[in-house]
């Protein structure tokens, strides 16, 4: 298994921080992607962030009214060694079924 | 979801059209729940995208397989500024939202059939035109959701005249609430200022009487429990409970009038209230 | 043919020559980081960056942990500019760096066109010598992960037709590993193009012995008819000739590996010996590298070649959605077409 954190994401407008409102998953949950993870606070609005992915929540950082810095450790993931990027699905290696048989005759001059 | 509240032909209220920014939210796929739209209005200084979307009120209501019908007031979000002072009056707002609902769909509410009417949930300003809408609109409004609402408008309180001088020459502002306001509208680069200050001197030209015409549909009051601005919301509450509606009050723990928007309790109070 | 299989074959060819290894089971996402690592501690000079590549580790986690390991200032992210990544690595260069830029995905590599073309392959020329160009550009390519627009690409005929410009692709970790710190140690401009379907598949990988890094190379003998692939058509190749020697034919499977300079000499060899080749490719058909492949097999091999060299490539339509591209990508079946083609051709 492998980990990907996700750092608290720019929240646009110049904002530089946020505070935690609530948590809305637990360590050990597994989260669907763009199900909500945290309730936050800016200075200009309160917000709720989605899951830029799906996996097993294994650590969260900062309680509530605990104040994050954008770009630190928001949430850290856990996903298995295959997982695809943000882009695209991890393809099968299965093998395949052939529709097409060769015939020839060799001559082996 | 679609532009502006009548794509092809324009449904104008009073000769004009105010550019009111209008978005329809379907229900999450294979979850329509048949039930009536309901539509989000927001508080000032605020938007659709704000009050709703970022805080995650529109993918909640869609999951619960409601149909969402948002817009955005004049002079906020994407929402034109009109020049005319008419355009925000609260009035010529509400007939507005009433072509723009009727637009998007709604209709009267027809005994037993839970597709017919339309809910509302309103948050500050937002909750002042609900009130009133819910009020004026009887035959269409099933139910009402106010969150941080207030038996004064604060906004009818504030002092123009010191706001504009403040934004013509930097003079600061004595009355606490009023340069709390501006604060609030100046912090989003996107608000028109021009144009709040002209809802706002719409707003002073319609005070909010909420005993003038009070809404007899159920409603949900909610604030946070640190709220300033909806501590009146139980006289609220007893103005429409003594004129024979059914009054539910709730109390978010710990939030205030600008963060209590995203809580859960609030969301799932809504849902719950309006899920019948 | 199974991935163990394969990794059986070739470690056993690779084998021959050595008697002590080093090998680790590695996917070739881990043996692209390790490889960088390596590098990044070896080269003091080396910098590596582009969208994604310093905080998150890249989309595909082929920088993962480099930028802990190495500072901010040798790992770092960038701006979505390709652009600007490109021409930062042509200032980097100058000023005496190893640059190693990544350009997220294929198709971005489009709006850096300007800065490959017109500086970064022709700098060494154009300041006779004294302003060389030691990057190395990492570009995922090619389909197969279902993705959407300009994540599909191959763009390998269009570097290859830059002077200037090396180009190369692995097809498996052992591979990669060792071909990208062979680019790094170039002082010439390398275009690295990462098979990103392959990225998961996990192989064997040697890294006390690249073995010979500069040319093609046989990845399965064989004696009637020679497959050549590069990238993630490789491991494609290798399946269907598995499923020719169910009906008697016996493939040899070529890497090409070097996509500029191609390695005539192995295509010589091999076809002299086969006397029929299929070219497979990803990229659209026309005036894609396999007509450059036909025509350097058909100058060596003419006399002796027993058909036309057939090509077995993508179409000539723009990449498709993620939905459609196993109608695109060559499949196995219409390799197998391609092959019977082949045998089937008779003179006069």
């Amino acid at each position: 298994m492998a980990e990907i954190s996700f750092p608290l994401p720019d929240l646009g407008e110049g904002l530089i921080e946020a505070t935690v409102l609530d948590w809305l998953v637990s360590p050990g949950d597994h989260v669907e992607r763009n199900q909500p993870l945290v309730e936050l606070e800016t200075s200009k609005s309160a917000l709720e962030l989605p899951s830029p992915q799906a996996g097993k929540v294994i650590r969260i950082h900062g309680a509530p009214g605990d104040t994050i810095n954008v770009g630190e450790p928001l949430v850290v993931f856990e996903v298995p060694d295959n997982t695809a990027g943000i882009v695209g699905t991890v393809p099968k290696d299965d093998v395949p079924k052939r529709r097409v048989r060769l015939s020839a005759v060799l001559d082996e001059d | 979801m679609s532009g502006r509240h009548a794509e092809q032909h324009i449904h104008t209220v009073e000769g004009t059209d105010p550019h009111i920014f209008v978005e329809i939210h379907e229900p999450a796929a294979g979850t329509d729940a048949g039930l009536r739209p309901i539509l989000l209005l927001h508080g000032f200084s605020s938007s659709s995208k704000l009050n709703w979307g970022d805080t995650g009120w529109i993918t909640a209501l869609q999951a619960a397989g409601r149909r969402v019908i948002t817009v955005d007031l004049p002079g906020h979000g994407r929402s034109a500024s009109p020049e005319d002072l008419d355009s925000y009056s609260p009035s010529r707002i509400r007939a507005d939202l009433l072509q723009i609902v009727a637009d998007a769909g709604a209709r009267p509410l027809r005994d037993g059939d839970p597709s017919s009417g339309l809910d509302i949930i309103g948050y500050s300003l937002g909750s002042r035109l609900a009130w009133e809408f819910g009020a004026t609109q009887p035959e269409l409004v099933h139910r009402l959701v106010l969150g941080g609402p207030n038996k004064e408008d604060p906004l009818a309180s504030f002092d123009l005249a010191a706001a504009q001088h403040y934004l013509a020459d930097g003079m600061p502002i004595e009355d606490e609430s009023t340069a709390g306001l501006l604060k609030m509208a100046q912090l989003l680069p996107s608000n028109d200022l021009f144009a709040l200050l002209s809802l706002i001197e719409a707003i002073k030209g319609e005070p909010y009487d909420p005993a003038e015409a009070v809404p007899h549909m159920p409603m949900l009051l909610v604030a946070g429990d640190k709220d300033e601005r909806a501590v009146t919301m139980p006289e609220l509450a007893s103005i429409a409970s003594h004129a024979g509606g059914m009054v539910e009050q709730l109390l978010v723990p710990g939030r205030n009038h600008s963060n209590a928007i995203t809580s859960r309790v609030f969301k799932d109070a809504a849902l719950a209230f309006l899920g019948v | 043919m199974s991935e163990s299989t394969t990794a059986t074959l070739e470690t056993a060819t690779r084998n021959e020559a050595t008697t002590k290894t080093q090998s680790t089971r590695l996917s070739m996402q881990q043996a692209l980081n390790r490889a960088l690592d390596e590098i990044l501690s070896a080269d003091p000079r080396t910098v590596v960056f582009g969208e994604d590549c310093g905080q998150l580790g890249g989309v595909f986690r082929i920088t993962d942990g480099l930028q802990a390991k190495h500072g901010e200032s040798r790992v770092f992210d960038t701006p979505l500019a390709e652009s600007g990544i490109l021409g930062m690595s042509v200032g980097l260069a100058m000023a005496g760096f190893h640059p190693i830029p990544e350009v997220q995905f294929d198709g971005f590599a489009y709006p850096a066109i300007n800065q490959i073309v017109c500086q970064i392959a022709r700098m060494n020329y154009r300041s006779r010598g004294k302003l060389p160009m030691p990057i190395t550009l990492r570009v995922p390519s090619f389909g197969g992960i279902r993705a959407p627009e300009h994540h599909g690409e191959s763009l390998e005929a269009l570097f290859a037709h830059v002077p200037g410009l090396k180009v190369v692709s692995p097809s498996d970790p052992h591979d990669a590993y060792h071909l990208l710190k062979y680019a790094a140690s170039r002082p010439d401009p390398v275009i690295f193009m990462e098979p990103k379907s392959r990225y998961w598949q996990k192989g064997d990988v040697d890294t006390s012995d690249g073995g010979t890094l500069t040319g093609a190379r046989i990845v399965r003998p064989g004696r009637h008819l020679t497959l050549v692939a590069w990238g993630a058509m490789v491991a494609r190749c290798m399946q269907v000739a598995e499923l020719a020697a169910e009906d008697g034919i016996d493939v040899e499977v070529l890497d090409l590996r070097w996509l500029k300079p191609i390695d005539a000499q192995a295509l010589a060899t091999s076809v002299g010996k086969t006397r029929r080749a299929v070219v497979v490719h990803e990229a659209p058909l026309t005036s894609g590298l396999g007509a450059e492949v036909a025509q350097l097999i058909t100058q060596s091999c003419f006399d002796t070649l027993k058909a036309p060299v057939e090509r077995v490539t993508g179409f000539d339509v723009p990449y498709p959605s993620g939905d459609l591209e196993d109608e695109y990508i060559p499949n196995i079946d219409r390799i197998l077409l391609g092959i019977q083609r082949v045998l089937e051709y008779r003179r006069g």
